[in-house]
């Protein structure tokens, strides 16, 4: 009850800030919430089954020619926008078939290549996207695009979420964990991994869109930057792989802490930005949110939360057998004194 | 045997490179029984093992099971129709609980089922204590019994087991024993290849000997026994 008050209010305060803030902090926040967006359908494909990859930006830029050609074309942004989301999962759905049986660095590095490739073709085909020079739109009111961009960041964390307490997220773990062996053992994993990419891949597609709205403005550096893709990687990997909060945490601590020290110490803050990571690499490998899960901190969710409700309920009605509670001689190989298997 | 052979691998040859890793062996496995393989190190058992579960796809001769041909049948496939299998190196997923570890498993049952099903498993393999343990946490023998559990959430009709009484101590060994027998009265069928011997002669009703790719004795306990080529090749 105590969770769901607090959520309704970050909500509201949420909904409330363009009403009264100037336009500096709603721009900081539309661009944290595509950090945000960008970070959670990262998470998907990259945290949740393992498949890592340098190249998500692919989608996001391919979004934001689609949307930007579109709106050029008199369509809606709203409808530019979808139509952007729709395109990127496309794209994914054709390109996962082929890089998806690509593995481990192969995959990531593979991805990275098609992100420059895209670069390139929008680079080249400047009858279509005018080259370097890049295509101009008129801007998208500030408020809409901070909306727009706000339900894309919801409907991501309330999609992680209740994939995260599925089974659905358990078998995108296992694969993870070990693909063969969740083959081997009936999951199936090719769909489930194609599946999992073009999830992966839509919302960076609306968000592509919706940062070309933004800024009025897109050119091929900016959309495939792989700036980009660096930052929401660093977000993630700091807030927790294979988290519901863990992009969340890590694009709002990045986020943050960017604008406090470029404000401040312009020269130096790349590097400080790279010295703080580090530290919390060396120090929380797993990211802010595993961290805490680990030390069951009360404030963080325990993952799949779901499950070990339902089993707890099942061994309240049935109640496993205590520690210690069966005879010697029937062994006990669960008890925590299962007698060490090395020893002679 | 008198019942009908579950599963059959017909002159199943494979070859890694230039090494011949099974060279046309051939095995049936009766409906119900426990059958055994055992082979030196090399022999082309695990090989065996993994084409019969479509991880490796032979490159000639085929795998049969309830008559059906498994060629380009995917391992997931292979397993949804009925064979379960648990691995001579542990592979259970270390970030995922006990409890995950199996429920993830689980094809076709609702998540209460599916939980259901799991603690009645750790109950039954007296592991109930493990549930919420992470997979990285677990010793050895634990893992094993943690990875027969899992086999068993497939509900399968014939169980693969690679090498379940490797490394474990007698006790724990004598308990999967009991356990696999009381799993046999159940119908299942068990498959399995270990190097232990004791429990290998003891238990299994039909024995096969793998020696570089081939089949080079197969029979119950006794005539493993008393093989010439067997004591060779093994003892």
């Amino acid at each position: 009850m105590k969770s769901a008050l607090l959520i309704a209010v970050v909500l509201l305060a949420a909904a409330s800030i363009p009403l009264y803030a100037g336009s500096y902090p709603v721009s900081f926040l539309v661009q944290t919430f595509i950090f945000i967006g960008l970070a959670y359908s990262w998470n998907l494909i990259g945290g949740y089954a393992g498949y890592t990859h340098f190249g998500q930006v692919t989608f996001f830029g391919l979004g934001a020619y689609v949307g930007a050609i579109s709106i050029g074309n008199g369509v809606p942004w709203l409808w530019a926008t979808l139509l952007a989301a729709l395109f990127a999962a496309v794209c994914a759905a054709l390109l996962g078939g082929i890089m998806l049986r690509l593995k481990g660095p192969f995959f990531a590095i593979g991805m990275f290549g098609i992100a420059r490739v895209c670069e390139s073709l929008a680079l080249g085909l400047d009858n279509i996207t005018q080259g370097g020079t890049g295509l101009y739109l008129t801007a998208v009111d500030l408020e809409r695009v901070y909306y727009a961009a706000g339900a894309v960041v919801l409907i991501l964390l309330i999609a992680t979420w209740r994939l995260d307490s599925s089974r659905l997220g358990l078998q995108l773990l296992s694969i993870r964990e070990d693909e063969t062996a969740a083959a081997a053992l009936g999951v199936r994993t090719t769909r489930l991994k194609i599946g999992t990419f073009i999830a992966s891949a839509f919302m960076p597609g609306a968000l592509g869109s919706l940062y070309a709205c933004y800024l009025g403005y897109i050119d091929p550096t900016t959309a495939f930057a792989p700036m980009t893709e660096l930052t929401v990687i660093a977000m993630v990997l700091l807030g927790g792989m294979g988290t519901v909060l863990g992009p969340l945490v890590g694009a709002l601590a990045l986020s943050v802490v960017n604008e406090v020290l470029w404000a401040r110490l312009p020269e130096i803050y790349l590097a400080l930005v790279g010295v703080i990571i580090l530290i919390a690499v060396l120090f929380m490998p797993r990211g802010i949110v595993n961290f805490a899960q680990r030390r069951a901190w009360s404030w963080v969710p325990t993952p799949r939360g779901h499950l070990r409700r339902l089993a707890e309920r099942r061994g309240k009605v049935n109640p496993p057998p205590k520690r210690f509670a069966r005879p010697a001689q029937g062994g006990n190989a669960g008890g925590p004194a299962e007698p060490d298997p090395r020893r002679p | 045997m008198m019942q009908e052979d579950v599963l059959v691998v017909e002159d199943v040859r494979k070859s890694f490179g230039g090494r011949v890793a099974l060279d046309g062996a051939s095995l049936r496995i009766a409906r119900g029984s426990i059958t055994g393989v055992i082979g030196p190190n090399g022999s082309g058992k695990s090989t065996l093992f993994n084409i019969v579960a479509g991880t490796l796809p032979p490159d000639a001769g085929r795998v049969l099971f309830d008559g059906k041909d498994l060629a380009h049948t995917s391992p997931a496939e292979i397993c949804r129709r009925g064979l379960g299998r648990t691995f001579q190196i542990s592979r259970l997923f270390s970030e995922l609980t006990v409890l995950e570890n199996l429920v993830v498993v689980a094809h076709g049952l609702s998540d209460a089922d599916a939980v259901q099903r799991a603690l009645e498993l750790l109950d039954f393999l007296e592991i109930s204590a493990l549930r919420d343990k992470w997979g990285a946490e677990l010793s050895y023998g634990q893992r094993k019994l943690v990875e027969i559990a899992r086999a068993l959430m497939l509900a399968p009709r014939v169980m693969l087991l690679d090498e379940p009484f490797a490394g474990i101590n007698p006790r724990l060994q004598n308990r999967i024993v009991e356990h696999l027998q009381a799993l046999r009265t159940q119908g299942l069928t068990l498959f399995f290849i270990d190097h232990e011997m004791r429990i290998v002669l003891e238990i299994c009703d039909d024995l096969y000997v793998l020696a570089e790719g081939q089949v080079i004795a197969h029979g119950d306990a006794a005539a493993i026994r008393a093989d010439e080529r067997v004591k060779e090749a093994y003892f």
